[in-house]
């Protein structure tokens, strides 16, 4: 009895917690990680994203090859007008320590899906790519009490001043040379004033409303980007329903699920995580159904309390990640086949700093992750290299790309707080990465490809590597997904960040 | 002492007193607000184009440092003249000067004073507004109102410090602070009517809400200026110099290269983006001192009735036609430079495929709004009437 009232707390608490969860792209994760190829120079690319919009995106390029004299930035929308005609570039500032580290800043002026494009000229000419960047503010933020108390000051100043200003014209602004005002000026200068306050007070009341107004229109555009709610149903007992509804009215007149675009080969990608304790996880690819719904035959698992994580990227090319949760019940489904996958094992740790460097799969090689030693720090960009070993410890040479890439990774926070889907190609969606690969010429457009899918051809390395940062402390949980042999294997690691 | 006349002190004062009104020059307080508010007018004018054609790229741009020039020197220039008003015991002023929490100074240096204040308050306001709602890339914000009641503050400050001067005057003085007051009024009305810009845009035009708009933002001081003036044209005058002052904006900014340096961009600009074409309110400026010089014996509000319909009546007459000139290709040229759009236009909005944009979707919308434009033209009129009148007695 203990027990299930113990679940049943935890599972509002993770309703608590999937309520508060503020943005999304991935959910909770809006800082970009990008590796890829600009033209002969491999480049890593880190895009902080600010948090209102129009605000300042800070970019980090790394490159690899220490050959590279420039790097000029500049944004563009990702498609569509506003696509082609780019601004003055900013030239990004080498840095002092590392001559390949380059640093700039630029404003995204507008919500929605955009992109950055790097602009590189080296010892073997030049090269561009472009990273996808869904921009979109995160929050709004009270006035800090020091300035509030200054404002207030400033506010009694200027309206005390303007209504002394008026008795004191009305009183004395009308006398000739010398002339001292008499009680009739005294009078009409008591007469404005009265007015003077009434107007004051009506010119604030205004502004406020005002204010008040433009907070409203400016928080709908934030709430209008948060994670839409992933509603679902479940019908036959296995076939799950999965619908979105948006954190704004307005959010489904303007989206239309229907037109969602396929990223590496499926319209959405599902992620159930049984809660609390992560201890299981599908990975599913439902379908297109009826009135933008989304519908998927499940498989068999047992029952349970489990998260709903869905990434969809819209016709725009922003990415979109419902978020949800749903209580099953034991479900007698379909065999796993295509690219679904499940992974189930021990519950997250909650020791404190306990870091896995080591996942046993389940044909008895293992995963091993090749992190430097140190703690693992919040809002650093990092290249997360992992290697797949045989049962003999050799590395295997039957990986396989998996939905065209060499690997998956999930990041999820204890919490919820936090999730990213990333690939070896980084944090962006591949299918936003197509579509500003369309707008590059020449040889950066099939590099760039090139770096994005797995090799087409030819036996693929035992290493797999994903660039990203953990957004903020706190002890997470890694899925990592190869397929070796055409089944898919699944790594699990936990990690504690400060 | 034989053989001189001794003048009575009154009379010796009242000499003196007149002799300077007709020689005096005009005082450096004055030629300093003037300054200021110059600033500020070509800083608004220039800002708002780079951020049209560059963007904001920065706080430190040229047009935003004329603008807080501005607020500096006329701060600077007014707090002296109020301390040394106020301190120095045979101050010219003193006797001339106003009293407010224990300072005196002409009325015009508080209320330069307190524009400062407004627009050194703005400064943070406007600050905090971008770190929480994002760089506001409109014109209408709270702290951009605020930085115009300043900025405003100082221009009425100016125009005030020159009637104090100008109703004291005689003779070729008093002209040349006529000169500057149709200056002080013109930069009046360049302030509220460039406010209103982005709801003045010629796809408006026709629409009833343009002509409401407009009727807030000219009457009121084309009204002013010819009740506090003793010239029979003083309406047609300012408008005139009004124009004047924005078609060198017009003409000349694209003069200037310049590129977008943020992005999306939307539009292939080369130039520093121009402001539209000024409005015609040079043909009711007209129409209104007409009527005026026919009136002068009818009482304020019939007045005001009268010249406030008509202001409404021959401002439609031309605009309206004009909107469609201004829509059609052979307005698209150096003369009224119709093709110039902001950076971050898309190609598919009406302004830029030139499509009217009807603001009202009735009839009776329409219609009530013109009615209410009517009215607010009136009371506009009537207000600036009032005011002109009340600037004539200024003396302090």
């Amino acid at each position: 009895m203990k027990k299930e009232l113990r679940r049943r707390m935890c599972v509002a608490a993770v309703i608590l917690l999937v309520a508060a969860i503020p943005v999304l792209a991935h959910v909770g994760s809006p800082d970009v990680f990008y590796e890829g190829d600009a033209g002969p120079y491999h480049l890593f690319v880190t895009v902080r994203m600010p948090q209102v919009i129009p605000g300042v995106a800070e970019i980090q390029v790394r490159c690899e090859n220490g050959d590279v004299n420039s790097v000029q930035i500049v944004p563009l929308r990702l498609n569509g007008p506003g696509s082609n005609l780019p601004p003055t570039p900013d030239l990004a500032k080498v840095s002092k320590d590392d001559p390949q580290f380059f640093t700039g800043s630029l404003w995204l002026m507008e919500f929605g899906a955009l992109q950055v494009r790097v602009m590189v000229d080296g010892a073997k000419g030049k090269g561009e790519l472009s990273v996808p960047v869904a921009s979109f503010a995160q929050r709004t933020f009270p006035m800090e009490k020091p300035l509030a108390g200054l404002m207030v000051v400033m506010l009694l100043v200027l309206g005390i001043g303007v209504i002394s200003i008026a008795g004191a014209g009305a009183r004395e602004a009308s006398l000739e040379r010398g002339e001292l005002p008499g009680p009739s000026n005294a009078r009409r200068a008591r007469i404005v004033m009265v007015v003077t306050i009434i107007v004051v007070a009506g010119l604030l009341y205004l502004g406020k409303s005002w204010w008040r107004l433009e907070d409203s229109d400016y928080q709908g555009r934030v709430n209008f980007y948060k994670p839409p709610t992933a509603e679902t149903t479940l019908e036959d007992g296995k076939r799950l329903i999965i619908r979105a509804r948006g954190q704004n009215p307005k959010w489904s007149e303007r989206i239309n699920m229907g037109e969602v675009v396929p990223d590496h080969n499926h319209l959405m990608h599902l992620f159930l995580i049984e809660m609390p304790g992560m201890n299981r996880m599908w990975h599913l690819h439902p379908t297109l159904a009826e009135g933008g719904a989304f519908a998927d035959d499940l498989p068999t698992m047992p029952s349970g309390h489990y998260q709903v994580f869905a990434d969809v990227v819209d016709s725009r090319g922003f990415p979109w990640t419902l978020v949800g949760a749903v209580d099953l019940p034991e479900i007698n489904g379909k065999p796993l086949g295509g690219d679904d996958s499940t992974w189930s094992g021990e519950a997250i740790s909650s020791t404190p700093g306990k870091d896995d460097t080591v996942a046993q799969l389940p044909d008895g090689g293992r995963m091993i992750w090749e992190r430097g030693p140190g703690p693992l720090k919040a809002t650093t960009a990092m290249d997360f290299k992992f290697s797949v070993q045989d049962k003999d410890g050799k590395p295997v040479q039957d990986l396989e790309p998996y939905m065209g890439m060499a690997g998956h990774a999930e990041f999820v926070r204890s919490d919820l707080s936090v999730f990213a889907h990333v690939h070896p190609a980084g944090s962006v969606p591949m299918a936003s990465l197509e579509m500003a690969q369309a707008g590059l010429m020449g040889d950066g457009a099939s590099m760039q490809g090139m770096t994005a899918m797995a090799p087409a051809s030819g036996p693929m390395p035992a290493e797999v590597s994903f660039p990203y940062g953990f957004p903020k402390p706190g002890d997470y949980r890694i899925f990592v997904q190869v397929k070796r042999a055409g089944k898919v294997e699944t790594g699990v690691f936990d990690a504690s960040v400060q | 002492m034989a053989g001189t006349i001794s003048l009575q002190p009154p009379i010796q004062a009242r000499s003196i007193e007149r002799a300077y009104a007709e020689t005096a020059s005009i005082p450096w307080y004055i030629w300093c607000c003037m300054l200021s508010v110059l600033s500020a007018v070509v800083g608004s004018a220039w800002d708002i184009s780079w951020h049209e054609t560059v963007g904001r790229d920065t706080f430190w741009t040229p047009a935003h440092m004329m603008i807080y020039l501005s607020g500096v020197l006329a701060g600077i220039a007014c707090g002296y003249l109020i301390l040394s008003t106020t301190f120095q015991k045979d101050s010219r002023l003193r006797d001339v000067s106003i009293s407010m929490w224990g300072f005196r100074g002409p009325l015009g240096a508080f209320i330069c004073a307190w524009g400062a204040v407004a627009m050194i308050a703005a400064g943070p306001f406007d600050n905090w507004w971008h770190n929480s709602y994002g760089l506001d890339v409109k014109i209408l914000s709270p702290p951009h109102v605020l930085l115009a009641l300043g900025m405003t503050g100082i221009r009425f400050g100016a125009l005030v410090l020159v009637l104090a001067e100008m109703n004291r005057a005689e003779g070729a003085y008093y002209r040349k602070l006529e000169r500057l007051l149709f200056l002080s009024v013109v930069f009046l009305m360049g302030m509220t009517v460039g406010i209103m810009q982005e709801l003045t845009n010629r796809v408006l035009m026709h629409g009833a809400k343009f002509y409401l708009v407009v009727m807030f933002a000219a009457p009121i001081w084309i009204a002013t200026v010819a009740w506090v003036s003793r010239n029979k044209w003083a309406a047609t005058i300012m408008t005139a110099m009004y124009t004047a002052m924005h078609l060198c904006f017009t003409w000349i900014f694209p003069m200037f290269p310049a590129v977008p340096k943020l992005g999306p961009v939307y539009q292939n600009v080369t130039h520093l983006v121009p402001p539209d074409f000024p409005m015609l309110l040079i043909v009711p400026a007209i129409v209104f001192d007409l009527l005026r010089q026919h009136t002068t014996m009818w009482s304020r509000w019939k007045q005001a009735a009268t010249l406030g319909a008509a202001f409404l009546v021959s401002f439609i007459a031309v605009q309206w036609p004009f909107a469609d000139f201004l829509m059609s290709p052979p307005s698209r040229n150096r003369i009224f430079e119709t093709t110039n759009y902001p950076y971050f236009i898309p190609s598919t909005s009406a302004w830029v495929r030139n499509v009217f944009v009807h603001t009202e979707h009735t009839p009776g919308q329409f219609w009530l709004k013109m009615a209410i434009a009517l009215v607010v033209s009136v009371l506009m009129v009537r207000l600036g009437m009032a005011w002109g009148e009340w600037m004539r007695r200024i003396r302090r």
